[in-house]
Formats: C-alpha cells, structure tokens, sequence
C-alpha cells in the first residue's frame, strides 16, 4: 500500500519548461501546489564547460528516469520498432531548460490557422492527403498576453518586429502583433554574423536576431550572457539562461504555497469512480506514495505526457486515461529539423564562443509568408545562422570531400578550417498525419517493467518538398556570403525522437479529435490538464518552449480563475 | 549476345546516366582497347587488387586511342551494386594522352608522387568520398563485375582533385571522343572463423 | 497512511538558505571570470616535439601487445608529423584506457576482438602484424577497415570494421580535442591544433573583438581550473 500524503489542490507531474512555468500563477492564486519531479536539484557546480560530459556522455546523471524511459522509434507500422540510444530530455527540477538552447519565439499568427487560411488563399485541396492537422482553438491574439507574462517573468531578450501593428525592421517583420518591447536587447552579432546579415540583405531578404530566454544584462537578480561556447546541452556557470529552476520555481517556492519533491517517479494517475482524476502514485526509490489532489496537471516531457496517461487504465478508462474516444498519442510529430546544409568558408568565422540561440534569423521563407501557388507543399522554413562550435565537434566537422577525415592531410585541413563550416538550422512546418501516432511499445519496458513509448512516424511529402525548398534557399544565401563548399542532408525519411515532440494529447474543441479542450483541461476527465508541446497541433517553423509556456501559463490561469467548476 | 556484349551496354550505360549523355551519343566515338597485365574481362581479378590483398590499384594498359587524344579519363565501377548504381571504387583524370597505361599501385596519398609520365593525374572520390583506389569487396560468395572504362578526351582540362563520377561526366561532356572497357570479376570467400567484432 | 511528507520535500526555508550560500561572493556572477587558472594564459607554451613525447605505460584495460596495436592505429590517425603533436602525443591512449574503466566499460570487449580483428586482417591481407607495417600500408589497412571492406574477408573482422574504426576514432578524438581533465589534450596540443582559443566562462564583447583581430591569446585551462565545478554524477548532492 502506498504511503498516503496529505492532500494537495494541485499536483504537477513534472516540473520542467512547462510545468516549472504553471506553478507560479497557482501558487499565487493561494492554491497549495505539489511539484513532482522526477530529477533533483541542479546547480551551477554542475554546469561546467566541457564537451565530454555535456555532448558526448550526455549528462551522468544520478537519476535515469529518461535514459531508462528510451522510446523506441519505427517510421512505419510495418516496421519493428527498436529503442533509441539516448533520450532527448533530461530529469531535474526545471528539467530541460537546464541545458537547452533557450530559443523562445512565439508561433507565428498562420500556425494557429493553417486550415481556414490555406482554404481561404489557396483551396481546401491543399491541405496534405492523410494530415489530421486542424485550426488551434484560438488565434495567436489569445496567446499573446500570455506570450507576454512568460517574456517578462522567465525573462527573454530579443528584437521585437511588430510592437502592436507598428513594424520595427530590426526585428521580424512576420511576427504578430505583440503588447511591448521584449525586456532585455538580443544576443550580440559577431563579425560573422554581420556577414550573414548583410548578405540576406543583399538578397532582399529581411535579417534580424533571435529570441532567447537568456540574459543580455542584469534581469532577474541575474548577470547577463558570457557567450562561453558550451551551452548547447550545457547548464550555464553564470545563470544567464534562464531556465525554470531560477525563475518561476523559486518565485512560487516563496510564496509558500508550493511544496516541491524531487526524485518522485510518477507512475500512475489515479481516477475516482466518475472518473475524475484523485492524484497520482509515485515512487521514491522503492517506496510508493500516493498523494492525492484535486487537480492533476500532467507536466511530462510530450513522450511521458501519453505515456502515463496510456499507463494510467482503470474500470472507467480501460485504454488508458482521456483516451475513450482513442486519441491519446494520435496527432504526433517531431519537427522536422533535419535536411541540413553546411558550408565551408574561405575564411575563420570566429565562432568559438557564441550559442546556438545567437544569430541571423530570415522569416521569408516560413509558414504562409511567401506565396504558394505552384508550389506542391504548404508551409515552409525558418533559416537561423547561428553560433554552435565546441573543440571535439569542429575537429569531427565535415571535410566535404576534400581530404580523407584522417592523417597528416586531415591534419593540415583541420588546423586551417576547423572554424570555417557551418550549417544552418532550419526548422520547418510539419504537420500530424493520421497514420503517425504514439503507443506503448509490445515488447520494450523502463527498469520497472512499463512499457516505453513507441514512436511510428515519417515526414510526408509536404515535408519534403518544404525541406528541399528550404535547402535551396540556404545554399542562396551561402553563396551570397562566400561559401566555397556547400553540403546538404537528405530531405527526411522516419521521424525518430526529437527534443521538438507534439501531439499525443492535442488541445481542441472536438473530443473525436483531441484530447484536451481549449483551456488544457481533459475532454473526459475535467479535473486533468495537460501541460507542454504535446498538446500543440502544429510546429510552426520555430522552436516550441515559449509557446508550451504560455499554454501551460494560460491553463494554469484559467484553473486559478475557474478553481470551483473544475476542482468540483 | 555475348556476356562481353552485356558488359559493353553497361559501359556505354556509364555515359547515357551522366550529364555527358546527349553531347557523346550525338558524338560518334572511337573503341579503346584496353587491357591488363594482370586480368582479363570475364575472369577473376587477383585478390592483390582486393582488400583480401594489398588493394593496390591494378596495371592498366590502353591502344587504339583515337587520333586527337589530348588527355584520359579513367572509372573503375559495379553497376551492380550502389543505390543508385553505379557503386565507383575508383576516378583518375587529367591523365597525359602520351601515357600507354597505368602502372600497378597508383599513390593513395596525396603527399605521395604520381609515377613518371602521369604528372598532373589527380584521383576524384569513389563512392566511399575517398580520392583513391579502393579494390572489390563485394558480399562473400557473390560474383560482381568491375568495369575499368577509359575515356579520351579532345582537350586537356585540368581538373580539380576529388570530383565525383558525376561531377567528372559533367566536366568532360562535349569532349568524349573514345572509350573502352575490360571487365574482370571478384568475389570474395566466407569468414574462416576468428572472434567476431560486432 | 501519513501525513509526513518524504524526505527530499524542499520547503521554502531550505530554499532560502540554498539561496544564502550560493549567494555568496565567492560564487558571484562577477568573481567567476576572474577565477584563478593554473598556469599562466598569457605566456604560450611551445609546442611539444617528438622528443617529449611521454612513454606509454602499461594500461589498466588492454595487454602488452593489444596497447602496440592500438597505439599503432591511433598514431596514423592522428599522426606525429611537421605539422606537430598527434593523438599519442596528447595522451589519447590514456584517455581510452581510463574511459574504459569508467564512462566507456561496456566497450572493452570490442576494443579486444577489434584490435584482433585488426591485426588478424592484416596478417591475411598485408601478410603482416599491423605494427610492424609501413606507414603507407597501415593507412591502406585502416582505409580498408574504414570503410567496411575488412568486413567478410577471410580473416579479420566478422562484424563491421568500421564499426570498430568509428570506436576507436570517437574515442581518440575525444582524448586529443576533449578537455584535460579525462587525461587527454595534454598540454592542450589538440585544441593548438585546431586554433581553439579555450574555455572562458565570460567573454566580453572587447575579447570577440580581440579574437576577431587575431589578438586574443588562447586560455590554456581545463573547466576544471575554475574550481566551481564537480566532475563526475550530477544530481547526487544534497541541495
């Protein structure tokens, strides 16, 4: 029998990006907040710049809830699924925004609307044969007052394009319309990046810098960014980036209204005969616990959210919880990221201490900003030239055929143009189709015996043919800034996993076709909401933490303001 | 037709994949002879030329060149293997007309000189991405064949090192005035044991 | 049933004082640039010769004659040549032999029957022990193994050579471009290879100018110099 807890209003399951954000507009609303949280507590001891800890032994971690969790991944249902080598996430209190990129854009105003505004421009047969994408809920001027709460209290630099309806052309012209300024300047340019703006210009295209949830000046109590080199899967020595475990964590720790416990492996959620939600059982080390409440927001990473909602079966949802109507896991995606183009300068770029959320952003070519017709996909790419380059990862840089990638040739190539490549980072819409999906794995199982998460799943041609078109625009702009050598990836085949994972539990208005209705809240279980990326139906062409952070503030917002309806 | 005659389409099959298609079937070209010291078309390749052996590159020898020869292409191939085929184990160009073949053993580094009477040969990248000779190693017990075809060109193009196959038809297209093969086979016997490296 | 919660229930007093002692000056935004390094940034080291080249001990992972193979495999990969200090030189075979003992233990076993593998093909295809090939023919040996051609020969490896070629560069890379730290780089001869200016933790917008300008000296220090940092587990810490 699991040890009872004393009773909470709330429960989060995980406290990461999106769960780390929703406890704060709980705590001060005067709920009592429990935070479940698989991983401990980290710190700047643990953050040191070294590429072998970080990149290449993926983080030694004391708990191994996610490397034990591997999903195991198929591009078809025809296939057998097999196991992934290491999981994109990370356990701990703030969770993955320890060491992620910190990129925060906000979606654009056609990723809410990619149904009704392909009908309206193109036809209704340009939507992709077999896709199950839908219109989110609401537009992007719902989000955008959340959008704003997350900016300013996680704190994220930037250079805003649109400040209500007034263009700004050092920011992004293709942004919608936003309340203010962002609170800190963005990431500086270096000499390379100048060349790649310039060049951009130089094609008529419209450069400007990145959103990061990253300190450009004292914000927070905390110093700004040191530019050290390391923080692609890197915590950061200086606390400049900000992830969950610096800002809203404590913030609503001192309320006191939150309790948090870490190494609380979550394994169930329980459900009352009406089948609500009661709490949820967990285990720390071998002792179980239950702690009840009257709220569940389940705050996993997208894998874990259908997971434990698939594991979590009793009288009143026998597949699995919120899943009678047979949509938990469905609508899944990874976004498609791949399809690279790198390229060899003549020239050092000086990219040894920079990051990947510093750069040269060009919008022209993403969601519905450029026209279609005659195309044969809808949607597009964001181009980002970014700064990424550790010592192990620039001597392992591609050669481009010029020499053997060993020996005393090798060697001469590598001491003149270990800091002359460089490969863009395109992200590009991709849509959910009906025979991608989640479901637990027949034959794989975490050290307790669960089953892991399968991911079935391959880019359509939709995203191929964005990708392709993407690839030419990157080689363009290359050329344009000098490139000598150009490389590009293929246009994409099975999906796999990804630290960019959507769907699974997708919010809308229609129980056939969603898991969670418009404010987060469960179609079926109405005291269980679903936090994170899993409950976005599309990608955009960006990356997707601000925006799981401001629906994670919204229906944390909407339970503090409705406690009585949906705490029953 | 003959197993030789099937060889021969494959060999013509080398340019009607490449960008030189329209320019060389429009073109009528000249039959090279080319022959080797150590193999024959049809019959099994020395494993020397193997990675069972020292995987050097063969010695190649070449006749009947046609009048205006200014420089040799040579492209070593398994049109049965590679996705798509061809699968390319060897490029070499800029080739001196005036050099009656190839010896055994052409340099694998660039550091090392090409013989005499090769001054300005430069090797492109097999499909391995590797400037360089590298032998047969076909799936043990299979018979694949290797198609040595040399091309002459009417002009000296003095090409850069590490073309691919693609990049090379595309460089000399317009400028093939004859061609020959000689296709020996390989295979390669089974594992005899040993501990595994899995 | 109880109502105690479990031990590592952080309340918001524990948080304050974390808060206090990670507040102190010593771990200060401000202090950590200009932690102390060993050594003295400012004055280049000269480049290791041949002649200072450090013997190869016994390892703790690998015999006597397993060590020669290997070591003759990771010396023309990343070779002692005019242009300076290769994998040996920068201690990658200690870097290999002490990952095995720890983070790389799962690889032991294919480090022993690649190495065999290694030389058994050389012997069948070369006619030769590995080590006792010419320079020329070992990198013929290692192309073949590279590419997967040593696979199914009549000897050799039975599995995929490359398999065992991409181990071991991995492997040697990470000891030769890796931090100090893990007994590799020593004396920072592999990021002096590849022109890495070193770990900084803070780097002002004047230093990217410098750097632009060539005019920033490379900071010779493992992260660990820093001293703030714990190598090994994270998440073990009572925080």
């Amino acid at each position: 029998m699991p040890t009872q807890l004393r009773g909470a209003d709330v429960v989060v399951v995980g406290l990461g990006a999106a769960g780390g954000v929703a406890v704060l507009p709980l705590a001060q609303a005067g709920l009592d907040v429990v935070g479940l949280e698989a991983g401990t507590w980290l710190d700047r001891r643990d953050f040191a710049p070294d590429e072998i800890r970080n990149n290449v032994r993926d983080w030694p971690m004391l708990v191994k809830k996610t490397e034990q969790e591997r999903p195991t991944s198929r591009a078809t249902a025809a296939q057998t699924a097999n196991q992934i080598g290491s999981h994109p996430m990370m356990n701990a209190v703030g969770g993955t925004t320890l060491h992620y990129w910190a990129q925060s854009w906000r979606l654009n105003p056609w990723d809410f609307r990619v149904v009704s505004e392909t009908a309206r421009r193109y036809g209704r047969t340009r939507i992709p044969a077999g896709s199950t994408v839908e219109d989110w809920p609401f537009g992007y001027e719902e989000l955008e007052r959340y959008y704003d709460l997350v900016e300013h209290e996680v704190g994220v630099s930037g250079q805003a394009g649109n400040v209500r309806g007034r263009i700004d052309a050092r920011g992004n012209r293709f942004e919608g319309p936003r309340q203010r300024e962002y609170p800190m300047p963005a990431l500086r340019w270096t000499g390379f990046h100048e060349k790649m703006a310039d060049a951009a210009r130089g094609l008529g295209w419209n450069p400007f810098p990145g959103p990061a949830a990253i300190n450009t000046a004292e914000y927070g109590g905390r110093g700004g960014c040191g530019y050290h080199g390391y923080c692609n899967k890197g915590g950061c020595p200086l606390d400049a980036k900000n992830a969950t475990h610096l800002t809203t964590i404590p913030k609503a720790l001192a309320t006191g209204n939150l309790r948090v416990v870490t190494r609380a492996h979550v394994t169930t959620i329980q459900v009352d005969g009406d089948g609500r939600a009661t709490g949820v059982n967990y285990l720390v080390g071998n002792t179980e616990y239950f702690q009840p409440a009257r709220v569940v927001l389940l705050a996993g990473y997208t894998y874990e959210n259908s997971r434990l909602l698939l594991l979590s079966k009793s009288d009143a949802y026998p597949n699995g919880l919120s899943n009678n109507h047979g949509q938990v896991g469905r609508h899944y995606f990874s976004h498609h990221q791949g399809a690279g183009v790198t390229a060899l300068f003549p020239f050092d770029l000086k990219a040894w201490y920079g990051l990947p959320a510093q750069g040269v952003a060009v919008d022209e070519w993403a969601d519905d900003n450029f026209d279609h017709s005659g195309l044969g996909f809808i949607g597009g790419g964001n181009l980002w030239a970014m700064s990424d380059r550790r010592p192990i990862g620039a001597a392992n840089s591609g050669t481009f055929g010029r020499v053997r990638a060993w020996g005393s040739e090798w060697k001469r190539y590598i001491h003149e143009n270990a800091d002359r490549s460089h490969s863009f980072y395109i992200q590009k819409t991709t849509l959910p189709y009906e025979d991608n999906f989640l479901d637990l794995d027949p034959r794989v199982t975490d050290a307790l015996g669960f089953p892991v998460i399968r991911i079935t799943g391959e880019y359509k041609e939709n995203e191929r043919l964005a990708a392709a078109f993407c690839q030419d625009k990157a080689e363009e702009w290359y050329r344009a800034a000098g490139a000598i050598e150009i490389t590009r990836g293929g246009v994409g085949g099975a999906m796999g996993a990804s630290t960019h994972a959507y769907g699974g539990t997708r919010m809308g208005d229609d129980p056939d076709t969603n898991v969670v209705d418009r404010w987060g809240f469960s179609h079926e279980a109405p005291n269980l909401g679903v936090l994170g990326a899993s409950v976005m139906g599309t990608s955009g062409a960006r990356n997707p933490t601000l925006t799981s952070q401001a629906l994670a503030w919204r229906t944390a917002a909407h339970l503090a303001e409705s406690w009585s309806t949906i705490a029953g | 037709m003959t197993k030789t005659g099937i060889r021969r389409v494959a060999a013509l099959g080398l340019l009607a994949l490449g960008a030189g298609a329209t320019a060389v079937a429009a073109q009528a070209t000249v039959e090279i002879v080319v022959e080797s010291p150590a193999m024959t078309t049809g019959a099994a390749m020395p494993r020397e030329y193997s990675p069972d052996g020292r995987n050097v590159s063969p010695p190649l020898t070449w006749r009947s060149l046609p009048p205006g020869t200014r420089q040799l292409a040579v492209i070593c191939q398994d049109h049965g293997a590679g996705n798509p085929p061809p699968w390319v184990h060897w490029i070499i160009y800029n080739i001196p007309a005036s050099a009656p073949g190839l010896p055994e053993g052409i340099p694998f580094d660039r550091a090392d000189p090409m013989p005499a009477g090769l001054e300005g040969a430069t090797q492109g990248n097999n499909n391995w991405g590797l400037a360089m000779y590298r032998g047969p190693a076909p799936p043990a017990g299979t018979v694949h064949d290797y198609d040595f075809t040399v091309l002459a060109l009417d002009t000296e193009l003095n090409l850069p090192p590490g073309l691919t196959r693609a990049e090379l038809l595309a460089a000399i297209e317009g400028h093939v005035i004859g061609q020959g093969n000689m296709v020996p086979t390989y295979t390669r016997q089974p594992a005899e044991g040993g501990a595994a490296f899995e | 049933m109880s109502d105690t919660p479990p031990p590592n229930t952080i309340s918001r007093r524990d948080l304050l004082k974390a808060a206090g002692a990670a507040g102190a000056a010593a771990l200060a935004p401000a202090a950590l640039g200009a932690a102390v390094p060993t050594g003295n940034p400012a004055v280049p080291r000269a480049l290791p010769t041949l002649a200072t080249r450090a013997p190869v001990g016994p390892l703790m992972n690998l015999t006597a004659a397993e060590t020669e193979i290997l070591s003759a495999m990771i010396d023309r990969l990343i070779p002692t040549d005019d242009m300076g200090p290769g994998a040996l030189d920068a201690g990658a075979l200690r870097f290999i032999d002490r990952a095995l003992s720890e983070a790389e233990a799962d690889s032991v076993d294919a480090y022993r029957a690649g190495i065999a593998a290694l030389d058994r093909y050389a012997r069948y295809s070369r006619g030769t022990p590995f080590a006792e090939l010419s320079a020329r023919d070992q990198d013929s040996v290692l192309i073949d193994v590279q590419t997967g051609s040593a696979t199914g020969a009549g000897a050799g490896f039975v599995g995929n050579s490359a398999a065992f070629f991409n181990l071991v560069k991995d492997h040697t890379w990470q000891g030769t471009f890796g931090d100090p730290q893990y007994g590799g780089n020593v004396d920072f001869v592999g990021w002096d290879l590849i022109r890495y200016p070193g770990v900084r933790l803070r780097v002002t917008d004047e230093e990217q100018r410098m750097l632009e300008a060539e005019d920033l000296e490379p900071a010779r220090r493992s992260a660990y110099d820093f001293g703030q940092f714990q190598a090994g587990q994270s998440g073990g810490g009572a925080r």
